[in-house]
């Protein structure tokens, strides 16, 4: 029997399970497993909002052979029109441990491809994984969303980050740094350099708030058409995001002389091994004029500071923000944080080159909500 | 040259593998280098070459080098001149 691909029904959650257990059988990684419901309890289907997940799943004769999911949200385009699109996600092949099912992965994207043709791909963890490698060889138009970093507390980032102690030799390098000072004198003077250098940002107020409501509205409508691509960020859809029963975040409300200029979302992130034990804050989403993205950034960093984290990072794709970034002291390195988009998609964002710079990415645009962010 | 030769020396480039180690019987199963990027590119690679569009369902039955060969001479064979 050929493989087709369904929409995930509940009555296909105990191949699901079982599919699960074969790919944690044979890998023993504990991070492939694919939703074990099939309604989304992230973003489920609704007939009232335009931002919703759905799931498919490849099925051979009653049995589970890969699944992905699919987020719908609308998009403000460079031409000022609000478009639907699709974000291919968590694509999950039985291929990856039975190569007679190599098939699997080029079917689970021709059919989302198939069902939403403006669609785009975002993180997957660097350009040597394999979706990002089949987007490619597809002809997709791509980009890396830059990373971003500031070291609170370099004493415990010298000794806990792992990815920088991955000899005897640069681990021996770290503890002296920490033990010494000198990690510690040297990133807050490059802090202080940095804060020097930037132009000054003049004087704003930041509250903290529950959730979202019609103010955030006249923010989106005032601001969007600066940028070239932006997820819609109106109060509907920023509650559905960041509802307020989620304590995991922190929103705030920033104003300049009575007036609202722009909002952030921050929060702390699970515990990851390649950050050790450190206390790692995110600044998660934001928006504003780009111009105003100093501000929003500034109050993001101070929120995060005060909770008491040792590192702050963010993926911030738009050139204004990323300058606001850097004129805090945030560094930037490498990025596995990538965009894709297929050929329609990607059509209608031309001239890439000059509109992918003002493109509005962050991490809320991807799969890591809530649990990754 | 044959639609089998073709195939296989599509194939014996991606896979960096002699085109005397492939057979029509040779499949993801006994070619080491073919995986699900591989087999999208073969597919890529095969449409290209035959200036053909493979549907998913014809994508679905291709698992040997075999099955390509048939359902490209299929194609070859109902396509306008």
């Amino acid at each position: 029997m050929p493989i087709t691909i369904q929409p995930y029904l509940p009555e296909h959650e105990p191949a699901v399970a079982e599919f699960n257990q074969r790919l944690k059988t044979s890998t023993n990684d504990p991070t492939l497993v694919f939703p074990r419901y099939a309604v989304p309890r992230w973003l489920p289907h609704s007939q009232s909002s335009d931002l919703f997940q759905e799931y498919f799943l490849a099925l051979e004769n009653g049995f589970v052979r890969g699944g992905y999911a699919l987020k719908h949200q609308n998009f403000i385009f460079p031409d000022g029109k609000v478009r639907r699109i699709g974000y291919y996600h968590h694509p999950y092949s039985e291929g990856i441990i039975n190569k007679s099912y190599a098939v699997v992965g080029s079917l689970l994207l021709r059919d989302a491809m198939a069902r939403s043709p403006l669609l785009y791909c975002l993180g997957m963890g660097g350009y040597d994984r394999p979706l990002p490698k089949m987007l490619v060889r597809l002809g997709w138009t791509h980009c890396a969303i830059p990373f971003y970093f500031l070291v609170l507390r370099p004493h415990r980032f010298l000794l806990q980050m792992q990815a920088l102690r991955g000899s005897a030799a640069r681990e021996w390098l770290m503890n002296l740094a920490a033990a010494s000072g000198a990690g510690w004198a040297a990133m807050k003077a490059l802090r202080a350099w940095r804060s020097l250098r930037a132009p000054r940002v003049e004087s704003f107020t930041v509250e903290k708030i529950a959730e979202f409501s019609a103010w955030a509205n006249d923010l989106w409508e005032k601001n969007k058409d600066a940028y070239a691509l932006a997820a819609m960020r109106d109060a509907t859809t920023l509650c559905l995001l960041y509802p307020a029963t989620d304590e995991h975040f922190t929103r705030l409300r920033i104003r300049r002389g009575g007036q609202d200029i722009g909002w952030a979302v921050v929060g702390e992130r699970r515990k990851d091994e390649k950050y050790g034990e450190m206390r790692v804050g995110s600044i998660i989403d934001g928006w504003a004029a780009p111009g105003d993205a100093a501000p929003v950034v500034q109050a993001a960093t101070a929120a995060l500071e005060q909770a008491g984290m040792d590192l702050i990072v963010s993926n911030q794709n738009h050139a204004e923000w990323g300058l606001a970034l850097a004129n805090l002291g945030f560094l930037s390195s490498e990025s596995n944080f990538i965009f894709a988009a297929s050929k329609t998609l990607a059509a209608l964002l031309q001239p890439f080159e000059s509109n992918r710079l003002r493109m509005h990415f962050t991490r809320a645009d991807g799969d890591g909500l809530p649990r990754n962010f | 040259m044959t639609v089998f030769d073709q195939i296989r020396a599509l194939a014996s480039d991606l896979f960096a593998i002699s085109p005397d180690k492939l057979s029509v019987s040779s499949s993801p199963e006994t070619v080491d280098a073919w995986d699900s990027v591989q087999h999208l590119n073969l597919v890529l690679a095969v449409e290209e070459k035959f200036h053909l569009q493979l549907s998913p369902e014809e994508i679905e039955q291709m698992k040997t080098i075999g099955d390509i060969v048939k359902i490209v001479e299929g194609k070859l064979q109902t396509a306008p001149s």
